[in-house]
């Protein structure tokens, strides 16, 4: 007969009247500890944080409709330089007055001026290469291309810097830097297959917008008010959507599916499997030393 | 016994595995020990006194001395051997040894039973821990039995293997099963004898032995030695041990100006750590994961008191009268660490007395001797059928189920295929063993 079980004690030194095997069930396991830091997510917040993500499949979606129609000339290049110009024109009115209403502490300025200086750099330099990108891959067959350009934009997807909040300004995430390479590269080869040096141009000017300057300003309007991402978010998809909507239906119905499941469903899948979320944590983890 | 860890590398595994097959022989059981091969030349068989056989089996390791898993490549050789030697159990030790749990997988195809010693704390959220999870769990799952070296170890380790059963009262509730035993590990007590002459209480050494690396708490040991030297002027460290993190140390003691007050001895060759331990009066173990903590229970025999962080197994190995338990923290540890220099100025603390207690705590005969219970316990119970070992093979999930089903499957047909190609009829079997009278084992 063995005694009771609150004589047992968790101890190795000492002999006990208890077979090795013996499990004390008020003792056992008690210091175990499940989901410690847990803190349940709820839907709407959720939505509101994909909404980054749906921008920026959008602006990817965005740029394959303008390619499109650039190559099937269906849209002419100086409206979408025109358009192109006014964008960025707006998005810098728009840095600005984020500028004025939400400073960002610690991050250097960079003058009116210089900021004028490199845009005219860019654009010239573009100008410039315009004619040597547009025999780039002349070489190559265009399956290729397609092929590529779609491992670059997923890459791109991929390792593009999500985050609410920004990296330490003197550097950004290496992620989101080979993820912007990937989309230029993958907007310049595509751009390679275009027929005019006007549309080349046009088109690589377009992509640095949307893929190198319209990811930092998205970062700015995260910590503007929801309705503002919402409507940005709204705004970025239907462009994509009606702009695809009249070359694929095929193509309008993937976009559509994929924003929809972005924006709505994959943040209810992740409510839902939270439920299943199980971390276990106790004794055996390696401890985490605390300095003065 | 089968383990990726054993002689000629040194560590607690192997020296577990190694004192336990030589307390089992002085019991008078048979015991032979398998591992891998260590080049250039250790392969083969080897006989190590006083008289334990090694077969070395040719496989290169790829990390930490472990082989890497290949479940069927291991079965012509363990089958030969296990069928010349005529054994009859098969003890694999460590987690992270691939024979150990091959040879659970291959050993019921023989009728060979199996036990499994588990010495090591996993977590459950790296890629590498939750890897090594399922590996252990299918391993488990057909074991016989399971011996851990701590309380917490066993805990650790129900988890990790999925060790539930359905409940005998409540079928609808799990219980954890009857064959998973605690077991400590053990020292050789009269390796550790106190110096004989006491130190001077002018002047107290505390001593660090460990591996420098930052799940020794290497970090908590650089923050804590510098305040202790400038709270005690007669206290001094002696560090032994080698790792990435002694440029820390180095650096520690370079920009507090202590290089007369902190010795850094570099690597301790295990037969030099009573040397080191007898010249301390406390001993210092800042791990922050440790499943049983061999070198506390070496320094605790050599008679030092112990200042130790508070994890794993660790609280469960000595008296509170003798170990000063500390969280992971800089200041925990260094009040820790100013009890413990109270204590031993004050002369509160006997070296032969702990030692006393020590060696009647933790003796391998008695180790042996609850090891015996378990191999017992073993044969005393119904071997698992090949379809109750498919059944519960398959509850490892959606996944792994059926991959490990499979893997145990074939494994069979390849069993049948070696009956075939190498008969039992035509195998060299042992018959002769070491004369134990030789060596005196007994």
């Amino acid at each position: 007969m063995l005694p009771e079980d609150s004589e047992w004690e968790k101890v190795l030194w000492r002999k006990q009247e208890y077979p090795d095997n013996y499990i004390p069930q008020r003792l056992f396991l008690t210091s175990l500890r499940k989901n410690v830091n847990f803190s349940p997510y709820t839907y709407w917040p959720l939505v509101l944080l994909s909404c980054a993500i749906t921008q920026h499949l959008a602006t990817i979606f965005l740029f394959l409709a303008v390619f499109v129609r650039l190559k099937e000339r269906l849209l002419d290049a100086r409206i979408l330089l025109y358009i192109s110009m006014a964008i960025f024109l707006a998005g810098y009115m728009l840095w600005e007055l984020l500028d004025y209403h939400y400073p960002e502490h610690g991050v250097s300025r960079i003058g009116r001026s210089k900021t004028f200086k490199y845009s005219l750099l860019l654009f010239l330099t573009l100008m410039g290469l315009s004619p040597v990108l547009k025999t780039l891959t002349a070489a190559t067959s265009s399956d290729s291309i397609w092929a590529l350009s779609a491992c670059l934009f997923t890459v791109n997807a991929l390792l593009a810097d999500y985050s609410s909040s920004k990296p330490a300004p003197s550097r950004g995430r290496l992620t989101s830097v080979i993820s912007m390479n990937a989309a230029i590269s993958s907007s310049v080869v595509l751009a390679s297959r275009l027929s005019d040096d006007l549309d080349v141009f046009v088109l690589i000017l377009f992509s640095v917008q949307l893929f190198a300057l319209f990811p930092i300003l998205r970062h700015r309007l995260q910590v503007t008010p929801s309705i503002l991402q919402a409507v940005l978010t709204f705004v970025l998809s239907a462009s994509c959507i009606i702009l695809t909507a009249p070359l694929s239906t095929t193509a309008t119905w993937i976009y559509t599916a994929a924003l929809i499941i972005v924006t709505f469903l994959a943040p209810g899948v992740l409510v839902w499997a939270q439920k299943y979320k199980n971390e276990i944590r106790g004794p055996w983890d390696v401890a985490v030393p605390r300095m003065s | 016994m089968v383990s990726d860890f054993f002689h000629p590398n040194v560590g607690g595994v192997e020296n577990h595995t190694y004192m336990l097959s030589i307390s089992l022989i002085r019991r008078g059981h048979k015991v032979i020990v398998i591992t891998h091969s260590h080049p250039p030349d250790r392969v083969g068989i080897r006989w190590i006194l006083p008289s334990l056989k090694i077969y070395y089996i040719p496989f290169p390791t790829i990390a930490s001395s472990a082989t890497l898993p290949n479940y069927f490549t291991f079965l012509p050789y363990l089958r030969t051997i296990l069928l010349r030697e005529h054994i009859c159990l098969i003890h694999a030790h460590a987690s992270l040894s691939s024979l150990g749990q091959e040879a659970i997988l291959h050993a019921h195809l023989m009728g060979v039973r199996t036990v499994f010693t588990d010495h090591s704390l996993f977590g459950f959220a790296d890629a590498a821990s939750i890897l090594t999870n399922k590996l252990v769990a299918a391993a488990l799952k057909n074991v016989d039995a399971v011996i851990c070296v701590s309380h917490t170890g066993r805990e650790n380790t129900v988890l990790r293997g999925q060790l539930f059963e359905k409940s005998e009262y409540d079928p609808s509730a799990l219980s954890v099963r009857q064959n998973v035993y605690v077991i400590p590990n053990a020292l050789v007590a009269d390796q550790f004898k106190p110096a004989t002459e006491p130190l001077p209480l002018d002047t107290i050494n505390i001593v660090v032995l460990s591996r420098l690396a930052y799940r020794k708490g290497i970090d908590l040991l650089v923050a804590v030695a510098p305040r202790i030297c400038a709270a005690f002027p007669n206290v001094n460290f002696i560090v032994g041990g080698d790792g990435p993190k002694l440029i820390d140390l180095l650096q520690m003691r370079e920009r507090h100006l202590l290089q007369d007050r902190i010795e850094l001895l570099g690597p301790v060759r295990h037969s030099d750590v009573r040397d080191v331990l007898v010249r301390g009066s406390i001993f210092l173990n800042t791990s922050l994961t440790e499943s049983f903590g061999i070198a506390i229970l070496e320094a605790a025999c050599a008679g030092l008191y112990v200042v130790a962080t508070r994890v794993g197994g660790v609280p469960e190995i000595l008296p509170e009268d003798m170990i000063s338990l500390a969280n992971p923290d800089e200041d925990d540890v260094f009040f820790a660490l100013t009890r413990a220099i109270e204590i031993v100025a004050m002369g509160k603390h006997s070296p032969m007395e702990a030692h006393e207690r020590v060696k009647n705590f933790y003796n391998w005969n008695d180790i042996a001797e609850r090891t015996e219970k378990v191999y017992e316990s073993v044969f005393a119970t119904e071997q698992i059928d090949l379809w109750s070992r498919m059944q519960r093979t398959m509850e490892l999930g959606p996944f792994a189920g059926p991959i490990y089903t499979i893997i145990l499957v074939v494994d069979c047909l390849f069993f049948v295929f070696l009956e075939w190609w190498l008969p039992r009829d035509d195998l060299d079997f042992v018959m002769q063993q070491w004369d134990l009278s030789i060596t005196g084992v007994r």
